[in-house]
């Protein structure tokens, strides 16, 4: 009998603040706690690449409450070159990484 | 600056061990039972992570199944399924067992 599938978290997010293309900037903030966004990546500037969808807060899940209200996720692009000091290459590289709402601003 | 020990993105990273060692019995054994408290929800991947990353300097100390399996021992102990004194009295049973 094959594993049963953990099913998906996922609910579609009509309501949210950014849409794909918008410029953003990863907050540059370092509370404590269990947090889902890289150090190396915030206070980065980068573009909405998509809406993944909303899921229950994973900094509330850890500390074993239901992950509501669920925040939007989204995949934002970042230039390679904006997030590593010296980063040097022929081509235009990109680095994508999925992060909540809650941690993204305008830019 | 608060930064957790698991978020190491962009740090020197050494050399890579390419080696598979495989899984020892009792590894597989605790990775069965985390397996296990997720998909029944008695706990959370995100609490595991969580509980995995306040080893703090521990942290990098233990090795991979070693850290899961305290974070997870950590993590029960928090939720009260069983108190320090059950599971030290457990832990003499089944030692006990093997001794015999």
């Amino acid at each position: 009998m094959p594993p049963r599938a953990t099913p998906s978290a996922y609910t579609r997010a009509p309501e949210r603040r950014f849409k794909v293309g918008d410029r953003v900037r990863v907050k540059r903030a370092h509370p404590p706690g269990h947090r889902r966004t890289p150090a190396y990546i915030r206070g980065k500037k980068g573009e909405i690449e998509r809406v993944c969808g909303r899921f229950p807060n994973p900094e509330e899940l850890a500390y074993g409450f239901d992950g509501e209200p669920r925040r939007v996720l989204y995949r934002v692009r970042f230039r390679q070159r904006d997030v590593w000091p010296g980063y040097e290459s022929p081509s235009e590289d990109f680095i994508e990484v999925e992060i909540y709402e809650h941690w993204l601003e305008p830019a | 600056m608060n930064r957790n020990p698991a978020d190491i993105g962009g740090e020197a990273a050494g050399p890579i061990d390419p080696v598979d060692h495989g899984m020892k019995f009792w590894e597989k054994q605790a990775n069965a039972l985390r397996n296990t408290l997720t998909s029944r929800k008695v706990v959370r991947l995100d609490e595991l992570r969580r509980a995995a990353e306040e080893l703090g300097d521990r942290y990098y100390r233990l090795g991979y199944f070693e850290r899961t399996t305290e974070a997870m021992r950590n993590l029960l102990l928090e939720k009260g399924l069983f108190t320090r004194s059950e599971l030290e009295e457990k832990i003499e049973q089944v030692r006990g067992r093997y001794a015999s």
